[in-house]
């Protein structure tokens, strides 16, 4: 994994949720640009989980299995949110289109603890 | 039930918003995957260690799967399911809750609802009590 990057997705999904939930707050659905966001953040998340996921043979961390269980697994709350909050064209679409940015964040954060376990 | 897609003009009030449920589902899909993914790792890799906490994760992820799948489907049986696996839920969480904080030595290996699930953000013990307070709000002979 790349640290900067890690800390970039980290920033990018709270930010992601700070934004959903001021369109919320003012009582509207998700709008493009937000969906744009979410998806750039998506192919952010893809990006890192290719990279540490090819590095995982050289990196001897602790858990290899959970380390692989988290990077498919954060591929996957964008893309229930995104479907969610298209399909439900309230504020409550940007609700959990914000709350699921910030559970990949907070997951992205795992993934590097996860990563920096030495297992050597 | 109540939020069936058949034209909703039977009846003057409004049907409750979806949104709700949507998050719901949503965070139970999220937690599903999470302790059934957990449990299967952990039960597969280093059973032995620890095979309470390993089972109650596998169990807790299996009882997420459930509120998941009656949230989202619209069966006789849906509600029935999701009020199972909530209260399921709720109860899993106080007792294993309880239990890690009295006796720690029970379970050395966290679980989804060890002390409450703070290493989820207390999630675990929300997301029932959420689950349940939608159920109760949407029941559908809240207004007859």
């Amino acid at each position: 994994m790349i640290d900067v990057l890690a800390y970039c997705l980290v920033g990018a999904g709270l930010a992601l949720g700070v934004w959903s939930g001021i369109q919320a707050y003012r009582r509207l659905p998700t709008n493009d640009a937000l969906m744009i966001a979410a998806i750039v953040l998506e192919v952010g998340l893809v990006v890192q989980s290719g990279i540490g996921i090819a590095r995982l043979r050289a990196a001897h961390i602790l858990e290899p299995v959970t380390f692989v269980a988290y990077a498919v697994g954060i591929l996957l709350p964008l893309g229930v949110g995104f479907y969610l909050a298209r399909i439900e064209r309230t504020r409550w679409g940007s609700i959990i289109l914000g709350a699921m940015a910030v559970v990949v964040g907070v997951m992205t954060l795992r993934l590097l603890q996860i990563w920096r376990s030495d297992g050597v | 039930m109540s939020e069936a897609p058949s034209p909703a003009a039977d009846r003057s009030d409004e049907p409750p918003p979806t949104g709700p449920r949507r998050i719901l589902i949503a965070l139970y899909l999220i937690f599903a995957l999470a302790a059934t993914a957990r449990g299967i790792v952990q039960v597969a890799t280093t059973f032995h260690t620890a095979p309470l906490a390993y089972v109650l994760s596998l169990f807790s992820g299996v009882v997420y799967i459930g509120a998941a799948v009656g949230l989202t489907s619209e069966r006789p049986w849906s509600r029935r399911l999701a009020w199972g696996a909530c209260g399921t839920e709720l109860v899993g969480v106080l007792v294993v809750g309880t239990a890690s904080l009295i006796d720690r030595a029970a379970f050395p290996h966290d679980t989804v609802w060890s002390r409450f699930g703070s290493g989820y953000g207390y999630f675990p013990l929300l997301l029932p009590i959420l689950g349940l307070m939608w159920l109760w709000y949407s029941r559908p002979d809240a207004d007859t």
